[in-house]
């Protein structure tokens, strides 16, 4: 990695940047790892908060994994107190044209399904592979973020499709 | 290439052109793209970046105004100085009590170690609740009755003398020119012009303007006056006159009345007339009555 020429993030420029950069991509985790209910955009905009009043101590470098930890024990924190069971994702179903009705109730019991199965992948599971197809992150992106190996995210990302692929076919 | 080898590459949205091309022969290739296609429904929802920066600044730049960072530590010890200072004057204040009768009223008091006080009317009382149970100590104006829980030393101070007790039964009458105090149980020591005077049940210590009057022993139980009558041995008119104007707020005239004539009575709190009658007719004198004043005259 180049040597960055800031010391830390206390300048309005860079932490903008960080921020433009970084913002959609932490809420994004946070949802797909925690669901819609415990709010991840509250969490999102808390852990730049909490980046930006500790901008001194953070090098640009580690200002990433800085607010993916922290909104990440934020919305621990929020768990513990709740205790909610996360199984969830709205499905947002497109507005279909010249699609037979049939065709329609398909692809709406399919999303339905897909729905479920994703409820039941593990939380870890659930992170890497939603990361993955959705965002379109590659493995070594995800295991930076998740901070764990690449080859830990391919497993994960792995099992994920084998078990969403049985659960649909079972279903 | 495996098919297993395809797919993870897929994963990895790593595969090449001619990857892809193999990929797409692969039997799995429709339902893995329909899933993928599917699950573009679940993307998180897209959200307000720059809204959300402006939130975070917003609080932020508040912060910044490093000017005034000697300010927050300075208001912070001028608190604590004015709590600590509070604190003190808090402490140190006494926190005193002050219980007032007025004309013909009456009011009992319970101290805070269950001493219980009468206060007679036109009289005041006052203590310290603070240092209580280091001293107890009352300051005393007028007529009281006091029943001591026993304990540490329980003075009365008056502007005439102490009284202390360790736990009885006693009246002090601190008026204009007397003096009295009455022990009805236990002992009471008297501090009269630094002459301490212990008296035991019974006995009566008086002084009536200025002077040290003897009394023979008397045995009761309280004073009348908690039985709303007011008792008079062997002394002057006047005391009776001022006693009757505090419990019936009226005033007397008896300028046409030898008034230090020493004399014998009691009266009633209750009953104006009656009251008249009793220290009237022994002396035989007459009362008229004109509103709020009443005049005594010879017969």
């Amino acid at each position: 990695m180049p040597k960055s020429i800031h010391e830390n993030i206390c300048n309005e420029g860079l932490f903008s940047k960080i921020f433009q950069k970084h913002y959609q991509s932490l809420y994004a985790y946070l949802y797909y790892k925690f669901g819609d209910y415990l709010n991840p955009e509250d969490k999102t905009q808390e852990a730049f908060t909490k980046l930006w009043q500790n901008c001194g101590k953070v090098k640009p470098e580690k200002a990433k994994s800085y607010v993916f930890t922290i909104g990440n024990n934020l919305m621990l924190n929020e768990v513990k107190h709740h205790k909610v069971v996360l199984q969830h994702r709205q499905v947002k179903p497109k507005a279909h044209t010249n699609e037979s009705p049939e065709f329609l109730m398909q692809e709406q019991e399919y999303l339905q399904k897909l729905q479920r199965a994703i409820g039941n992948l593990t939380e870890s599971e659930r992170t890497a592979f939603l990361m993955n197809r959705i965002e379109g992150k590659k493995h070594k992106e995800i295991a930076a973020i998740l901070d764990i190996s690449s080859k830990a995210v391919e497993k994960r990302i792995y099992r994920a499709l084998a078990k969403l692929r049985e659960e649909i076919k079972e279903l | 290439m495996t098919r297993e080898e395809l797919i993870e590459k897929w994963l990895d949205h790593s595969l090449t052109p001619e990857e892809f091309e193999a990929f797409k022969q692969l039997e799995d290739y429709e339902e893995l793209t329909k899933m993928n296609a599917a699950l573009q429904y679940f993307k998180a929802p897209t959200v307000d970046v720059e809204a959300a920066y402006d939130a975070v600044q917003k609080p932020i730049q508040k912060d910044t105004s490093k000017p005034t960072s000697w300010f927050k530590p300075l208001l912070r010890i001028a608190a604590i100085l004015v709590i600590g200072f509070g604190a003190y004057l808090y402490s140190t204040i006494p926190n005193v009590t002050l219980v007032e009768t007025q004309v013909a009223d009456k009011t009992a008091i319970e101290l805070p170690d269950t001493s219980a006080v009468t206060l007679n009317a036109v009289s005041s009382l006052s203590y310290d609740e603070d240092s209580w149970n280091e001293n107890r100590k009352v300051n005393l104006e007028g007529e009281a009755y006091f029943k001591v829980a026993k304990g540490a030393t329980f003075s009365v101070v008056t502007n005439d003398g102490v009284v202390t007790v360790l736990g009885t039964q006693f009246n002090v009458k601190q008026r204009d020119n007397l003096f009295e105090v009455f022990c009805y149980e236990g002992s009471v020591k008297v501090n009269y012009n630094d002459n301490p005077v212990v008296l035991k049940p019974g006995q009566r210590f008086l002084i009536l303007n200025g002077k040290q009057i003897r009394n023979e022993k008397e045995m009761l139980k309280e004073p009348s006056w908690i039985r709303n009558e007011s008792s008079f041995k062997s002394l002057p008119l006047q005391e009776v006159i001022q006693e009757f104007e505090r419990q019936y707020n009226v005033t007397i005239d008896a300028s046409n009345v030898d008034t230090s004539e020493v004399f014998t009575c009691s009266f009633t709190h209750t009953d104006m007339e009656m009251a008249l009658q009793s220290i009237t007719l022994p002396l035989q004198l007459k009362y008229q009555k004109k509103q709020n004043s009443i005049i005594l005259k010879r017969d």
